[in-house]
């Protein structure tokens, strides 16, 4: 029953006022004639309010005439006479229509391209290969496909395992895979030199297989011939071989830096403004001015890119400008604090540089200083294997 | 003779009816009174609306008539052989034919 009752709000429903004599006979008749009523109310002993659906309605009409009924019609209710009303409303429904079909279009397109899985390959690379194929933000969804793209990327670059192509909604996640460099390894049966990767001093040499060449305290070059993949015999002559060894030297690290002993410093006052602007491709709407109020000021850029859903992304980005105040400060050092900066700074970026802590045997510093500025000089000693092999080409 | 033959067809269709346990209303033409608290009434298997007036409600049936007597009494819903009575239902009382006869 209650399906009958939803069925007629969908189709539409009128309440009517029933007025006349002979009510019973009415709904009886209605009875035989298989209309459905419900919600009759008796309003006085003439009057009786009744719902029923727009099919039946036509044809209470002769039922009334029978009966001698008087049909009033109080309220009409349901789906078509909802969309009736709003048929008056023309530009309403075609700018509701124009936004879903927008909606509709916009949903069609790449707006976003995230990249993961990058950790030596820079992303500005993977998004310029994507971009000379053709897959940028703007990119129509329907007819691409990403098999060709992965392809293409994977063909042009070999330090990428493996390539993956996710759409959800707007967004494109590409996701990347780094291959390990192979290492060169020369096969065994081939003839190979060992040859110096640093400029060093040598302290050891140890040949399993070959002719040393250089001897402990020679200084060689980089890719010079530590030992020599040839061995020489008495009655066999000179021959190759596969060399193999290991050679330690000493590699010195060095680095210099100039402070100067009268320094302007930033330092930020705390005061900060904040400017938006709306962003669309590259057409770009300023807010509010863009100039700042400060004097001295840094500026941070952020853009956040706007979406409906959670990756429905929308081709408009919203950038905001950060306006840091900062004023400038004179230092001034004395000569050991200007040294002591310029130390820590070295040792900071020659840590980086090298790999095994334990194996540096010496620090030297040298300094030299003027009246404006101090020059620090830092050399590390390092012990270190520099022995790599190098193919013999005839 | 005649009598007693018509009582045995009366009673055949019946006698199938209780081994197979099918409902007496479904079997027969005898409406169903259901009385869902003190405000609700649904009465199945009815012929036809004899009267309805906001504090009585007169039903005939086929086997004699239906009174319902209460205030504000509405009729939700009303098909060919359902009839659900809303409103503050006060007393019930039958009126069977064969007591006329």
């Amino acid at each position: 029953m209650y399906f009958k009752i939803l069925m007629a709000y969908f189709l539409g429903y009128v309440t009517i006022e029933v007025e006349g004599y002979s009510i019973e006979k009415f709904m009886n008749l209605c009875n035989s004639e298989k209309i459905f009523l419900w919600n009759l109310k008796r309003l006085k002993t003439t009057i009786m309010k009744v719902n029923v659906s727009i099919k039946d309605f036509k044809r209470l009409k002769t039922i009334a005439k029978k009966t001698k009924c008087r049909i009033k019609i109080c309220n009409k209710k349901g789906l078509p006479f909802f969309f009736n009303r709003y048929k008056k409303r023309k530009i309403f429904i075609i700018l509701f229509l124009i936004v879903i079909i927008g909606i509709w279009a916009l949903s069609n397109f790449i707006w976003n391209i995230e990249i993961i899985g990058t950790d030596k390959i820079a992303k500005e690379e993977i998004q310029q290969l994507l971009d000379e194929n053709n897959f940028k933000p703007g990119k129509c969804k329907i007819g691409l496909s990403t098999k060709e793209i992965i392809n293409q990327i994977r063909l042009q670059r070999d330090d990428i395992a493996w390539v993956g192509i996710e759409i959800s909604g707007t967004n494109a996640i590409v996701k990347i895979v780094e291959a390990d460099l192979k290492p060169d390894i020369i096969p065994e049966e081939e003839y190979c030199n060992i040859v110096a990767t640093k400029e060093a001093m040598i302290t050891k040499v140890s040949a399993l297989n070959g002719t040393p060449v250089v001897k402990e305290g020679d200084i060689v070059k980089k890719g010079s011939i530590l030992i020599g993949g040839w061995l020489e015999g008495k009655y066999t002559g000179m021959r190759y071989v596969h060399a193999n060894g290991e050679v330690q030297a000493k590699v010195w690290y060095s680095d210099k830096v100039k402070i100067p002993l009268k320094q302007t410093k930033k330092e930020l006052t705390g005061n900060e403004e904040n400017k938006y602007s709306v962003k669309i491709n590259n057409f770009q709407i300023n807010l509010s001015k863009k100039v700042s109020k400060f004097k001295n000021y840094d500026t941070i850029e952020e853009t956040k890119k706007l979406r409906l859903f959670s990756d429905f992304y929308l081709p408009i980005e919203i950038q905001k400008t950060t306006y840091k105040e900062y004023e400038n400060q004179e230092v001034s050092y004395s000569l050991d604090e200007a040294k002591q900066i310029g130390i820590n700074q070295i040792t900071q970026k020659l840590d980086e540089q090298i790999e095994n802590k334990d194996s540096i045997k010496d620090k030297k510093i040298q300094e030299n200083h003027t009246d404006e500025y101090v020059e620090v000089e830092v050399i590390y000693e390092v012990l270190e294997n520099i022995a790599t092999k190098e193919k013999i080409v005839f | 003779m005649s009598i007693s033959k018509k009582r045995k067809n009366k009673t055949m269709p019946n006698k199938i009816n209780r081994i197979l346990e099918i409902p007496q209303e479904v079997s027969s033409n005898i409406p169903k009174v259901t009385v869902i608290g003190f405000e609700k009434m649904l009465i199945e298997n009815y012929k036809a609306i004899l009267e309805y007036q906001d504090f009585y409600i007169r039903l005939s049936t086929n086997i004699g008539i239906l009174n319902i007597n209460g205030f504000e009494l509405n009729l939700e819903e009303m098909t060919t052989d359902d009839l659900l009575v809303t409103g503050k239902i006060d007393s019930i009382d039958f009126e069977s034919i064969e007591d006329n006869h």
